[in-house]
């Protein structure tokens, strides 16, 4: 077998085509989003100090976790072999499907952005039609799963060009139109900085927020999806995470902080549109002209951000099956390794919800309660995770880790333990009611944790089914 | 070719069945919002009704298509708490549900979108901070808009 490749159970070569920077770009993708801008920018100086405590709580705990588990455990599966290996089949299963399952909720909504950024880029009025929005948020849907169908040679392809072109680029343009702007001596609307305008305020009212930070750099675990393709995981996946970090956390700090400097806080209406706040930056910098290329690199980013998270768990998931955990009808790869049958059935059921997204009316409420429960969920994974960062140094200390989390013990302890009380927070705030909530508390809880229950509990019903059918031999046949 | 067990069909159905089931079961316990006339400037009317001082108002059309206007309020109450409100009316139901859409379709990160909407009959609501005893103050007042 050539250097180049390696087998997976079921004989279907998976090709080592990722590497440091591929690594890198697969969790910029994933996190990196022109979205937050203008919702952050609308807290001024104190987005610096947000950003800091969501760096603290989440950011820097995830990368070193994920870098420490990439490492030690670099099977492929992501989420799933770290998780395994410190709690078992269950435990991993789970973790992943709570994964894939937060995908299925929140596809709609970067489908939605995708398709109404990509309208205002042509001609805004069709964002109102329930048509147009339908046909491309599926073409973009089908199509990005079109793309993961043909492996992870073109995937990888596709994102490093397209996290250039739809997020890195749009956010260098803003950070370097900011500088103009400061530079040209044009009015900055922020007051002046101090320290004291950079401490985020944290109170009652401001706790849901608070949360929302937590998770902002969700998706730092992306990159180990793709250990089985990665040519040296061992060297690549901490400086992949450390790459990808700092361009994550430059990009997003400079660019909301110029976004903050030209556009005034009243003018940052968040209910008119991330697209709107971007015209505006635009316009005021006296480049008009450009508002539609940045709307269609803009649509690009957001297509790239979905492919990242359509991909990542959905190997996971075939993974999953190949082990013998699900049944072999989820266990159909190509000859591009790509699991065909895991991207078909989430296609189908994304495009179900997709459409009851879009022509159902009046979902505004219902969907708040998704999106909380996609919130629930991620914290699931996240607290598996730290968990397992933290268990797996007492139950397999001596296995090989090329990177760890320095400081020993309480080095693990202190960076586990944050990260997880970051998460734990996110969820327990995750279940407050908004106060303009028609439905009763109690209800919208029950909703909430119901759903989360539901779309959490599957894994443990197949590994009841489990049959010792559904495995494979060596050499892949069943 | 091969074929599948009933056991691996009915995991499969399972599968879809308990994924779809929260979807179904949240958009059945949700209020609708109906499009229909509300008359007035219902904040307004609110923030009256329940004591808290109205500090400014400005006029505002946002930058969406079917958008046909609507105010800038700024509000306080007594325990010195100070709330953002943004009021728009939309031309149509189509137009009004693109917004909630958009609105709906840009979260921070994975969690919610900033601030709360609230859908008031051919009106949004958007108030900033989402969590705030001024707009739980308003809400009762507000939904009495929506029923009446």
């Amino acid at each position: 077998m050539s250097e180049e490749q390696t087998s997976q159970s079921n004989g279907i070569p998976s090709k080592k085509v990722l590497g440091l920077f591929a690594l890198a770009m697969i969790n910029v993708a994933a996190v990196l989003s022109i979205r937050n801008f203008p919702s952050m920018a609308v807290y001024g100086w104190s987005c610096i100090g947000w950003y800091i405590l969501g760096a603290v709580m989440f950011l820097i705990p995830i990368s070193l976790a994920g870098a420490e588990l990439a490492t030690g455990w670099p099977q492929g599966g992501g989420v799933y072999a770290w998780v395994k290996q410190a709690f078992g089949e269950k435990g991993g299963f789970t973790a992943l499907f709570c994964e894939w399952s937060n995908n299925l909720v929140w596809f709609p909504t970067v489908l939605s952005f995708i398709a109404s950024t990509l309208a205002f880029a042509l001609t805004p009025a069709l964002a109102n039609s329930p048509f147009y929005m339908f046909s491309v948020m599926m073409i973009a849907f089908w199509g990005t799963t079109a793309i993961a169908y043909f492996g992870e040679e073109a995937s990888t392809k596709f994102g490093n060009v397209g996290v250039i072109l739809g997020s890195i680029i749009p956010a260098i343009l803003i950070i370097l139109l900011g500088v103009w702007w400061m530079g040209s001596g044009q009015a900055i609307v922020l007051p002046p900085l101090t320290l004291a305008a950079m401490v985020p305020t944290i109170n009652v009212t401001t706790l849901p927020f608070f949360a929302t930070i937590v998770l902002l750099f969700a998706g730092m675990e992306m990159a180990g999806f793709h250990a089985l393709e990665t040519r040296n995981p061992q060297k690549d996946f901490p400086r992949a995470m450390a790459l990808s970090a700092v361009i994550i956390v430059v990009c997003t700090v400079l660019a909301t902080l110029a976004i903050a400097m030209v556009i005034p806080a009243n003018q940052l209406n968040l209910a008119s549109g991330v697209m709107q706040a971007i015209e505006y930056f635009f316009k005021a910098a006296g480049v008009p002209w450009l508002v539609g290329p940045m709307a269609v690199l803009i649509t690009l980013g957001g297509v790239v951000s979905l492919a990242a998270w359509l991909i990542g768990p959905a190997k996971g998931l075939g993974i999953v099956a190949e082990e013998g955990n699900m049944p072999p009808l989820f266990d159909r790869t190509n000859k591009y390794g790509a699991p065909v049958a895991v991207l078909v059935i989430q296609a189908l059921i994304g495009s179900v919800i997709s459409l009851l997204y879009v022509f159902l009316p009046s979902v505004n409420q219902a969907y708040w309660i998704l999106s909380a429960m996609t919130v629930e969920l991620l914290c699931i994974v996240y607290v598996l995770v730290f968990a397992s960062v933290i268990k797996l140094r007492y139950s397999q200390p001596n296995t090989p880790r090329p990177f760890k989390i320095p400081g020993g013990m309480i080095g693990i302890w202190l960076v586990g333990g944050l990260g997880m009380f970051g998460t734990i927070f996110a969820f327990i705030v995750g279940l407050m009611p908004p106060s303009y909530f028609t439905t009763s508390g109690f209800v919208y809880v029950g909703s909430v944790l119901l759903g989360t229950f539901l779309l959490a509990v599957p894994p443990l019903v197949f590994l009841k089914f489990k049959k010792s059918s559904w495995c494979k031999p060596a050499g892949g046949v069943r | 070719m091969s074929t599948f067990s009933r056991l691996e069909v009915g995991l499969l159905i399972f599968l879809i069945i308990v994924v779809v089931l929260p979807f179904g079961l949240i958009l059945v316990i949700a209020e609708e919002s109906p499009y229909h006339q509300v008359f007035g400037e219902p904040v307004k009317e609110a923030a009256q009704a329940t004591g808290i001082t109205i500090t400014s108002v400005k006029d505002t059309t946002w930058n969406l298509p079917g958008a046909i206007g609507g105010k800038t309020y700024v509000l306080t109450d007594n325990a010195g708490e100070v709330v953002t409100v943004y009021t728009q009316s939309f031309d149509s139901a189509q137009s009004r549900e693109a917004a909630i859409r958009l609105y709906n379709a840009q979260p921070v990160g994975r969690g919610k979108p900033v601030g709360s909407l609230v859908v008031l009959g051919q009106h949004l609501v958007y108030v900033t901070p989402a969590n705030s005893n001024i707009l739980k103050n308003l809400a009762p007042e507000l939904i009495k808009k929506i029923s009446s």
